[in-house]
């Protein structure tokens, strides 16, 4: 039995009249690929606001590496390492690409309040090393809000990156991406979790990304998980079936 | 606007990277405007006679204080309309000890540079209280509160004439000797604001530099990236005011009085001029404004009351066609290039005031 990263018990959410997360339980062990999927409006945007403290949970608990987070500030969390892209790329548009990076790397070494060193000098190597990875090297000067919007999807992932992540959540990462782009972002994530020991969890809506890639499965509907499973157990799933692939397959 | 081979350039030198970080090619148009301004700023009492070099004061002092307004406008993409508030501390701060000092004679050497150094903790103190308020909000919100806690204390000092003197202000406040010859006191204040600058331009490209730039791009991104969003605006709103504090006890004793209005919003406003006419997208835009708007604003009352009126159409022009400022301006006649990437990536921000990165 491996170890649980994440650890989440009877976590709820409403906004007004809507429950958009509902005694949701779920566990994610060290090591893992998998992936969560669900109808639009499902709760797994809600799900990943509240796991990086950006919503407050009304009740229920996160444990992450058996550390209660539950209502910590999204920088406490991020500081403990777990990164976060985002589906609508959320980079910084007026810095080049590599000022991008290496001032995330910066604050994920502590210098962000940093006064009087000058920024030049550090995390030089660590942001190359990402930018390499991602893909962006030769464009690191380019200004990130002139990208095309896959560059902008690769730049997301490698500011979540810089973060030094444990625990990575990918918030559709190939959303907006050519075929192209979308193997070469999902080799790296596959790379990202074999060679670096990333825990990653993903959501997606191209289902073919998501049964290539992802070990285990978890179904969301209207704020609950319905089936988790091996990719093959949750698509022979009935009520898999009827909620969501029903519409898909 | 980055130039793309400069920065691919600059970053690839990093190895060599000096102190100041001119050479990685970071200080940008920066560069060339300093090195027509220093022999300048050196030169003008020799050139300008009195005249120029009262004028001179003023430039210095108010660029000081405009740059201490861009930290907050152009790094952190926050507009404050209440800077003048720490100005204003700061000039009562070095005023009131000069006053007190001098009921018992002639004030000395020690208790005069005393004065001016007060206004650094009393300027950090006031933007601390304001900046816990301030850095809860962002956009027009922090704008509207930063305008009401300058009124707020304007009209604390403008009632207090038991401790402030109320709307007389503090007269006759006398600098020791050497400090009365203006072309020494000149001389003194262009040693201070240059390092003032120093220590700015320092800031700007250090780490916490790129975290303002960071905050002004994506505030929320910022914070997942793991920065404390309020701790940094916090930080830098009194890291502003103390510049602002600086600049303004160097006012004090050249003015020979001090009066509520240094805190009022009339003030307050000359830093947002001078940072839209030089352009809030360099270090030195502010300054070059306030060369501008200074040196005008002396030429003009001389031979007109209309000053308001001058200066009102001087920013319509700026702000209707050239809306990154004169150095912007500049920066695209050497560059050759058009504003197109500009006008995209501030598309792009709808988080942000400001438009283009800061070099």
């Amino acid at each position: 039995m491996k170890r649980e990263i994440l650890k989440v018990t009877g976590l709820n959410k409403s906004f007004g009249g809507l429950h958009a997360t509902r005694d949701l339980d779920f566990v994610l062990s060290e090591g893992d690929l998998d992936a969560i999927i669900g109808p639009n409006g499902a709760g797994k945007s809600t799900l990943f606001n509240l796991l990086t403290g950006y919503y407050r949970p009304d009740s229920g608990t996160i444990l992450f590496n058996e550390e209660d987070i539950t209502g910590r500030l999204p920088h406490e969390i991020t500081r403990l390492g777990i990164s976060r892209a985002f589906q609508v790329s959320n980079i910084f548009s007026k810095l080049t690409i590599f000022d991008n990076v290496r001032s995330s790397v910066q604050a994920q070494m502590g210098m962000a309040f940093s006064l009087f060193r000058s920024a030049d000098g550090l995390g030089n190597e660590q942001t190359e090393e990402i930018l390499t990875l991602c893909g962006l090297l030769e464009k690191r000067g380019n200004i990130a809000g002139a990208l095309s919007q896959g560059d902008k999807k690769k730049l997301e992932l490698a500011i979540a990156l810089a973060g030094k992540p444990t625990l990575l959540l990918l918030d559709e990462p190939t959303a907006g991406m050519s075929l192209e782009e979308t193997q070469d972002t999902m080799a790296l994530v596959d790379n990202l979790n074999r060679e670096r020991n990333i825990t990653i969890l993903f959501t997606e809506h191209d289902l073919s990304v998501v049964f290539n890639h992802a070990r285990k499965i978890a179904l969301l509907h209207s704020g609950q998980i319905m089936v988790q499973g091996t990719p093959d157990q949750v698509r022979m799933n009935e009520t898999a079936q009827k909620i969501y692939f029903g519409e898909h397959y | 606007m980055p130039n793309t081979t400069r920065e691919v350039a600059a970053t690839k030198a990093t190895a060599k990277y000096n102190w100041f970080g001119a050479r990685s090619g970071r200080a940008g148009l920066s560069a060339p405007v300093l090195a027509v301004l220093t022999p300048l700023a050196l030169l003008a009492p020799w050139v300008g006679g009195e005249f120029l070099t009262v004028v001179g004061v003023e430039i210095l002092v108010l660029g000081l204080f405009a740059v201490s307004f861009n930290l907050i406008y152009g790094y952190m993409g926050q507009i404050s309309f209440g800077q003048a508030a720490f100005f204003g501390l700061g000039a009562y701060a070095t005023a009131l000890v000069c006053r007190a000092c001098q009921a018992t004679g002639e004030i000395g050497y020690l208790q005069f540079f005393f004065a001016l150094f007060l206004a650094i903790p009393v300027s950090a103190l006031g933007a601390l209280v304001v900046g816990f308020f301030l850095v809860r909000l962002t956009g027009i919100y922090f704008a509207i509160l930063s305008l009401a806690f300058g009124e707020l204390l304007f009209y604390i000092v403008f009632s207090w004439y038991g401790f402030t003197g109320g709307d007389d202000g503090i007269q006759g406040i006398l600098s020791p000797p050497f400090f009365r010859d203006p072309v020494n006191y000149y001389y003194f204040t262009l040693g201070v604001v240059a390092a003032a600058l120093l220590v700015l331009w320092r800031i700007t490209q250090s780490p916490f530099g790129y975290t303002l730039r960071m905050l002004r791009d994506n505030q929320r991104r910022a914070a997942f990236v793991g920065i404390d969003v309020r701790r940094a605006m916090l930080v830098n709103f009194v890291i502003a005011g103390i510049f602002a504090g600086i600049a303004g006890s160097l006012w004090a004793p050249f003015q020979r009085s001090v009066s509520p209005s240094l805190l009022g919003w009339v003030q307050s406003g000359a830093p947002v001029f001078m940072t839209l006419i030089g352009g809030a997208d360099y270090f030195t835009g502010p300054l070059v404004g306030s060369v501008i708007y200074t040196a005008l604003n002396a030429y003009v009352t001389r031979y007109t009351v209309f000053w308001p009126l001058t200066i009102g159409s001087i920013i319509l022009v700026i702000v209707l066609f050239f809306p990154g400022g004169i150095l912007s301006l500049i920066d695209e006649r050497i560059s050759g290039k058009s504003r197109s990437v500009q006008d995209f990536s501030k598309s792009e921000a709808p988080e942000s005031i400001t438009d283009g990165a800061i070099k």
